[in-house]
Order: C-alpha cells, then sequence, then structure tokens
C-alpha cells in the first residue's frame, strides 16, 4: 500500500466515522460510500474483500441465524408470555427492571454470542418496557453494553476475548482463575452508574395491572418446535466446538436459522417470504461494509509497526504498556470492529515483547505457548480494552448496531450522540476499574 | 433497497486481480526505496561510517536488490536494528527485507511466517579469547565467563554445546552487538562467543595493543541468509534471484567493471536471465540482474571488498567459494 493509499484509508475512514457521528447521511450509505470510494482507488481489493468476508463471515452469521430465530418465535407468542413473566418480576419498579436485565442479560453472554442474545431478548425487554410506559431505548442500550461486558467472563463469550487467549495458548479455567473476576467488576460497575444516568427510570414507579389469567399459546405445536430450535441453538452454542465434526457457532447460528425456517413452512403459519422481509438487512450490510472499511485501515500496517515504537517508547515497563493498551485498544475498539483490531494487536504486542527481549523470537509463532507470567497481564489489558472499548459508540460492537436496528424498527432512531451520552460513561468507569484489576493482577502475577 | 444496490456496487466495481508482481514490490515502487533492516554495526556486513555512509556484505546485497527493483542502488533506506527487534520489524511491514547476519533455520522458518532467499554467507559459531590467554581450545573455557549477544541462535548453541558435553559455562548474556562486544573488550568476559566473521569485526575495534585470537573451533553451523515475509512469494523470487544473479556473473566472470560492454552479448544475458520475459515475471524489466551487478560487482567483488583481501577482516573465503573452486556457492540456471 502507497503512502497516499495509506492516508486515503484514515482519511475515507474518519470521513465515514464524522458523517455517522454528526448525522449527515444515513449510516448504512455511509459506509457503502466509503467502501466504494476504497474499492474505486485500488485501496480494496479483491483478496481484501474476500479477507474482510472472512473475518465479517462469523459476526454476520450470529446475526442473521439470530434474527431468524427470534422473528419465528416472535409468531409463537412465547415472547408475550416471557415478558408477562419479567414485567411482573418488575413489579413496577424501574430499578428492579434495570437490576433483573442486568442479571438475565449478564450469564446468558457468558456463554451465548452477543448479539444473538440481544436479538433474542430484545422483544421482550421491549414490551415489558412498553407495558412500563418507559422509552425503551435505555434499557435496550444497557442490554447492549451488558452483553458485551459479559462476554469477558468467560473464555469463549466474546470473539475478541477468544483470539487473544487462543493466542497464548490461555485455556478455560486459566480465564476463569486470571481473567473472570475483572469481567464481573466491568459488568458490576454499571449497576452503580445506573441512578446517575437513567435517573428517571431508576426512580420509576408505576402501578401494575392486576394479574390476568395468560392468553393459550394458538399453535401450541408450532411454538413447541420453534423453542426446540432455540433449545438445539444454545445446547450446540455450549457443546458444538466439542462434538466429534466441531460445529462452531455461526455455523450453529445458521443451522439454527435453517431449523427455524424449516419449521415456519412446515407449520404453515405464513410465508417464508415473510421472515426473510423482516431481516434487518440494513445492519447486516452496514456491518459487512464497516468490516470492508477496517480491513483497509487494518492494511495501512500502522497498528503493527507500533510494535518497534511501543519498545522504543516504554522499554521494558509491561506495566505502562499493558495501561496504554486499555486505553488505546479501548479507543480503537469504539471506532472500529474489534476483532480485526485485536488480530492487528496480537501482532503489535507480540512483535513488542520479543522485540524487548522479554520472550524469544519463538513467541511470534503461532504455536509459542510459554508465555512467561509477567506477560499475561498484558494480553488481558488487550481483552479489556478490545470488549469494554465497543461500548462507548452505535458502531463499536456488532450488538449495538443491532440494538440500534431494532430500535429503528420500533420506530426510535438512536443518534451517534445518543448512544454517546450512555456509552461513554459506562465504557470509561469500565476501562478505569479495568485498568485497576490489571495494575492488582500484575502485583499478584509478580 | 441497500443490499441489492451493494451487490451491484461489489459486481461492477470489484477489481480485477492484478496482475503486477507482489504487494512488497508495489509498495516499494510506490513509495520509491527499499526498506532494508541490517545490523546497528558489525564490520563486513552492515556499518555506517563517520560521513552516514553504510557498507558491508549485507548492504551491498541491499544495494543491489534495490538495484533491480527500483533501477537505483541508492534507493535503500537501511534501518540499523538489534536481533531481537528484527523479526517483529519484518512482520510488522517497518522493513520489507531483512539483510541481518540472520542465520537460516527451520524453527524460524515454520514458526515465524518468514523465507530466507538464500545463503548470502557461511558461517559458524566460534570463540574468541585474547591472545596472551592460556585458552587455545573450546574444551578449555570449562567453567569460564562467556560474552554472547541476547535473543541470538549463539545463546542457544552456547548452552547446548556445553551441556552436552558436560561441561559448564557462565554465560553474560548482553542485549545488542555493540554492547557485548565492549563488554568483552572491557576485560568482562574470558571469551566471546559469536559468528567467525563478526568476532573478526569486533577484533578490529581493539585498542591499546591488545591482541585477540580466535579458536578454531566451530560448535555451530551459521548459514547467514536474507529474509522476507512468507506472504509475499513474488518478492521472495526477486530477491532469492538477486542474490543467485550476483553467483552467476562471478561464475561467468562478469564483474562490476565489465558489466556494460558485455551486456549486449547474448550469452551474457543469457547468464544473468536479463530477458524480457523473465523481466516482467518479476514485476521489474529485462535489465534487472545487470543493474544489479553494476551497482555493487558480483559475488566475489562483494565479499573481497567487505569480508576478504580487500577489507580490514581478511577473511579466507572457504565455504564461501564457488562451487567450482570447493565452495558451496551455485547459483541455479538463471533460465
Amino acid at each position: 500500500m502507497s503512502d497516499l493509499q495509506i492516508y486515503l484509508s484514515i482519511g475515507v475512514f474518519a470521513a465515514v466515522i464524522l458523517a455517522i457521528a454528526f448525522d449527515v447521511i444515513d449510516m448504512a450509505v455511509a459506509t457503502l460510500l466509503g467502501v466504494s470510494v476504497l474499492i474505486g482507488f485500488d485501496v480494496l481489493g479483491e483478496e481484501d474483500i474476500i479477507a474482510a468476508m472472512k473475518t465479517a463471515g462469523g459476526p454476520l452469521s450470529l446475526l442473521f441465524g439470530g434474527m431468524v430465530v427470534a422473528r419465528t418465535l416472535a409468531s409463537t407468542g412465547v415472547f408475550d408470555r416471557v415478558g408477562t413473566a419479567y414485567l411482573r418480576a418488575t413489579r413496577g419498579s424501574g430499578r428492579r427492571f434495570l437490576l433483573l436485565l442486568i442479571t438475565l442479560v449478564a450469564p446468558m453472554c457468558a456463554f451465548l454470542p452477543n448479539a444473538t442474545t440481544v436479538i433474542l431478548l430484545a422483544p421482550v425487554i421491549v414490551r415489558v418496557a412498553l407495558a412500563l410506559e418507559v422509552d425503551f431505548v435505555g434499557p435496550l442500550v444497557i442490554t447492549a453494553i451488558v452483553s458485551n461486558s459479559a462476554g469477558l467472563l468467560t473464555l469463549v463469550g466474546d470473539p475478541a476475548t477468544f483470539l487473544v487467549g487462543s493466542s497464548i495458548g490461555m485455556s478455560f479455567g486459566q480465564y476463569l482463575r486470571k481473567v473472570s473476576l475483572g469481567g464481573l467488576l466491568a459488568v458490576l460497575v454499571v449497576v452503580p452508574l445506573l441512578p446517575l444516568l437513567m435517573p428517571e427510570l431508576w426512580r420509576m414507579r408505576r402501578t401494575l395491572p392486576p394479574e390476568e389469567p395468560a392468553k393459550p399459546i394458538q399453535r401450541p405445536w408450532f411454538a413447541a418446535l420453534a423453542l426446540a430450535v432455540l433449545g438445539i441453538m444454545v445446547v450446540l452454542f455450549l457443546f458444538g466446538e466439542d462434538l466429534p465434526t466441531r460445529i462452531v457457532p455461526p455455523a450453529v447460528a445458521i443451522i439454527a436459522a435453517s431449523l427455524a425456517l424449516l419449521v415456519i413452512y412446515g407449520a404453515k403459519v405464513e410465508p417464508v417470504d415473510n421472515v426473510f422481509r423482516d431481516i434487518d438487512w440494513k445492519t447486516l450490510l452496514f456491518l459487512g461494509c464497516i468490516f470492508c472499511l477496517v480491513q483497509a485501515v487494518t492494511k495501512t500496517g500502522l497498528l503493527q509497526r507500533l510494535s518497534i515504537r511501543l519498545y522504543e517508547w516504554f522499554g521494558t515497563e509491561l506495566t505502562l504498556v499493558a495501561l496504554g493498551l486499555i486505553a488505546a485498544i479501548g479507543l480503537l475498539s469504539s471506532l472500529l470492529a474489534n476483532i480485526p483490531v485485536v488480530a492487528a494487536s496480537i501482532m503489535m504486542v507480540k512483535g513488542y515483547l520479543v522485540a524487548a527481549a522479554v520472550v524469544p523470537e519463538a513467541a511470534m509463532s503461532a504455536h509459542f505457548t510459554d508465555w512467561p507470567a509477567a506477560t499475561i497481564p498484558v494480553f488481558v489489558a488487550m481483552m479489556f480494552g478490545a470488549t469494554l472499548g465497543g461500548n462507548a459508540t452505535l458502531i463499536g460492537a456488532s450488538a449495538n448496531v443491532v440494538t440500534v436496528g431494532i430500535c429503528a424498527r420500533h420506530g426510535k432512531r438512536v443518534t451517534f450522540a445518543g448512544w454517546l451520552r450512555y456509552g461513554l460513561p459506562f465504557t470509561a468507569c469500565q476501562l478505569a476499574v479495568s485498568a485497576l484489576y490489571v495494575l492488582a493482577l500484575f502485583h499478584f502475577m509478580r | 433497497m441497500l443490499l441489492p444496490a451493494a451487490a451491484a456496487i461489489l459486481l461492477v466495481a470489484w477489481p480485477a486481480p492484478s496482475a503486477a508482481a507482489g504487494e512488497t514490490l508495489t509498495q516499494i515502487k510506490s513509495r520509491g526505496t527499499l526498506r532494508c533492516g541490517v545490523s546497528e554495526g558489525i564490520a563486513g556486513f552492515s556499518e555506517k561510517d563517520a560521513s552516514g555512509r553504510w557498507s558491508g556484505l549485507d548492504v551491498d546485497f541491499c544495494r543491489a536488490v534495490a538495484a533491480a527493483a527500483l533501477g537505483d542502488a541508492g534507493k535503500v533506506t537501511f534501518v540499523p536494528l538489534r536481533a531481537s527487534a528484527r523479526f517483529p520489524a519484518l512482520q510488522s511491514r517497518t522493513i520489507d527485507l531483512l539483510a541481518r547476519d540472520t542465520t537460516w533455520t527451520l524453527a524460524r522458518e515454520a514458526g515465524l511466517d518468514v523465507q530466507f532467499a538464500g545463503i548470502l554467507f557461511y558461517d559458524g559459531q566460534a570463540f574468541m579469547v585474547p591472545t596472551a590467554s592460556r585458552v587455545k581450545a573450546v574444551a578449555q573455557l570449562n567453567g569460564a565467563v562467556v560474552c554472547v549477544e541476547k535473543g541470538t541462535t549463539h545463546e542457544r548453541n552456547l548452552a547446548e554445546y556445553f551441556a552436552g558435553r558436560g561441561m559448564s559455562i557462565k554465560p553474560l548474556v548482553v542485549d545488542s552487538a555493540i554492547e557485548v562486544a565492549d563488554a568483552f573488550l572491557a576485560g568482562r568476559c574470558a571469551a566471546y562467543t559469536s559468528d567467525a566473521s563478526q568476532l573478526a569485526a569486533v577484533r578490529l575495534r581493539a585498542s591499546g595493543g591488545r591482541t585477540f585470537r580466535i579458536l578454531p573451533d566451530r560448535i555451530s553451523k551459521e548459514p547467514l541468509a536474507p529474509v522476507v515475509r512468507s506472504s509475499d512469494t513474488a518478492w521472495l523470487t526477486l530477491v532469492r534471484w538477486v542474490l543467485f544473479a550476483l553467483i552467476a556473473a562471478e561464475e561467468n566472470g562478469i564483474t562490476r567493471d565489465n558489466v556494460r560492454e558485455t551486456a549486449r552479448a547474448a550469452g551474457v544475458r543469457r547468464a544473468l536471465g536479463a530477458d524480457a520475459e523473465l523481466g516482467k515475471a518479476l514485476g521489474t524489466d529485462p535489465d534487472w540482474s545487470l543493474r544489479a551487478v553494476q551497482s555493487v560487482g558480483n559475488y566475489g567483488e562483494m565479499f573481497e571488498r567487505n569480508l576478504g583481501s580487500q577489507s580490514w577482516l581478511k577473511l579466507e573465503r572457504g565455504l564461501n567459494r564457488l562451487w567450482t573452486q570447493g565452495g558451496l556457492m551455485y547459483a541455479p540456471p538463471m533460465r
């Protein structure tokens, strides 16, 4: 890539982000135009778009699968049942509504893909919010933020976390011992901020109408089959990778979507075309384009080149490097999809550790696992930065983009600034707590 | 409505696969300079003089590649690197080519996602001691303090060699090539271990009438080779064949001085792969190899100027002689 193309990549990306941030143009159109410009100037070639689609394939499959399954369940009346139960559990209290939401979302997202969880829970949350006569945008934003943060609870909770962990050969158990507590703190830090950022909802009290007998499910067999599909999806998410034929989460989502469509077709409840019509194609397209733009930014190699610079700036001060990474990767992940950011950062950090002679040059090999204890907090810092940084803006994580799409479908437009109002304070506090956790980790692993 | 629009744009505007050579060569041409990673200062291989001019075998090789790829041997930016930073610099694309007396090993090629272009210099790990020392062979270094550079193959070879023979050693591991030489010359170690060529270079720095002796034993094979990223095989091919062209030039008696006048002869052009089709296949032009030889001379000239009889090091060519003269230097047919 020539210097001119590097400037062009950064310029186009910045222009797209600014256009979205200042609401100049529809965000999908902005990203599509950005990709077109980069293709036109030969910054993005055939291989780049294939590489971008390879990276985007997983997240897009998870979203598509989640959307189809959620749309199928919506036809069964199951969401009404769950929504009613949730509403009763709130007892009309905004505080209970938010706390229950965190309690519901966090454990699910520790094991299930974040954006898929948001898609599945959103219909329930919207129903409860409408019943409580409150704006559903705030609770949905919290859902996305908690889902992203809860991805830190386990090694498999977030693709970015998994990418970093697997790059250093970290096992599920090692992750639980060294990182999960930090993830829990990142989720818990949301709670004390709720009364400050959503004071009206937090203090809100409503008198719920008397409980009515639940409406019978119209088509019990259809509902049972749709729930069975959901069950298969969850089970495969949890155990699919342990099967003799390994089934990765994106494949699980596609399998579940296929089964859900089969159920719709077989039950003859409605035409399959109706389901396709209700898929949020705009969100999928937007994410696809974002991945192409990020591919162009990654291709500049600017991030990877920092490996030598990091050594020149910080020497072997790993603590400073880790704190710098939380801030820098947090910032980058708020603007870029965190998976490519993390992929480039892993190379950068490994290169830095080799250049600083903290580890041997063999550490640059994908098979190296003999990482000294002192280097682990550096990688943990990357996990926190990448996962939590995405909470800041509406384009920072696929769960955020999905949330914005769901709000739009319910007639509520979420702007860049509107998201930032909640996202920025949450992210700043979560990253600060993460920094303290990483410092403690350095202390105890010394 | 956006999806069809996107599909249309991708289909219509989808760029055709580039017919040009690899990504690295494209970047170099666009940038107008080759970024070559070299040592921070090893006499004979890569060293910068007071006027800021670089010289050495590795430096000459970088210039030859620049001449072939860019048409000008002067279009090289030399990036001095300590040993531990060389592979991160290559992987992070800080440099396009690594020519820093780097040993070709299986672990590096298989594990670090790099490719070695070919052997530029056959070396071996040796030991240097003060001439006044009673040590005449490596076996007599049992229990001694030995200076060694951090992050190099020498460090591991040293440990394995002595452990394998039931002997002990006290390695003094120092960060960079310059610092390790300083430590040895300051008398902090009984011996200094590195490639024989590097030891010869350090020996030149001795002051105050002190002299040093390189022990005859070699504890390893150290084939030093230029390195590129494995992701760009087209670039690897060009770098590799520049090296072969320099060797082929010596095989055919083509020198820096006579290459221009002999270049018209079909036999000479054929011997150096100076051909329109081959140049195109490499992403350059027909004269790529002629320029390489004209800029730095053939392999023998490079060796003599930097390491051999015309240099301060006065190294024997040894294994670095042509195959026709009992050495290992051999160029495949350039056709």
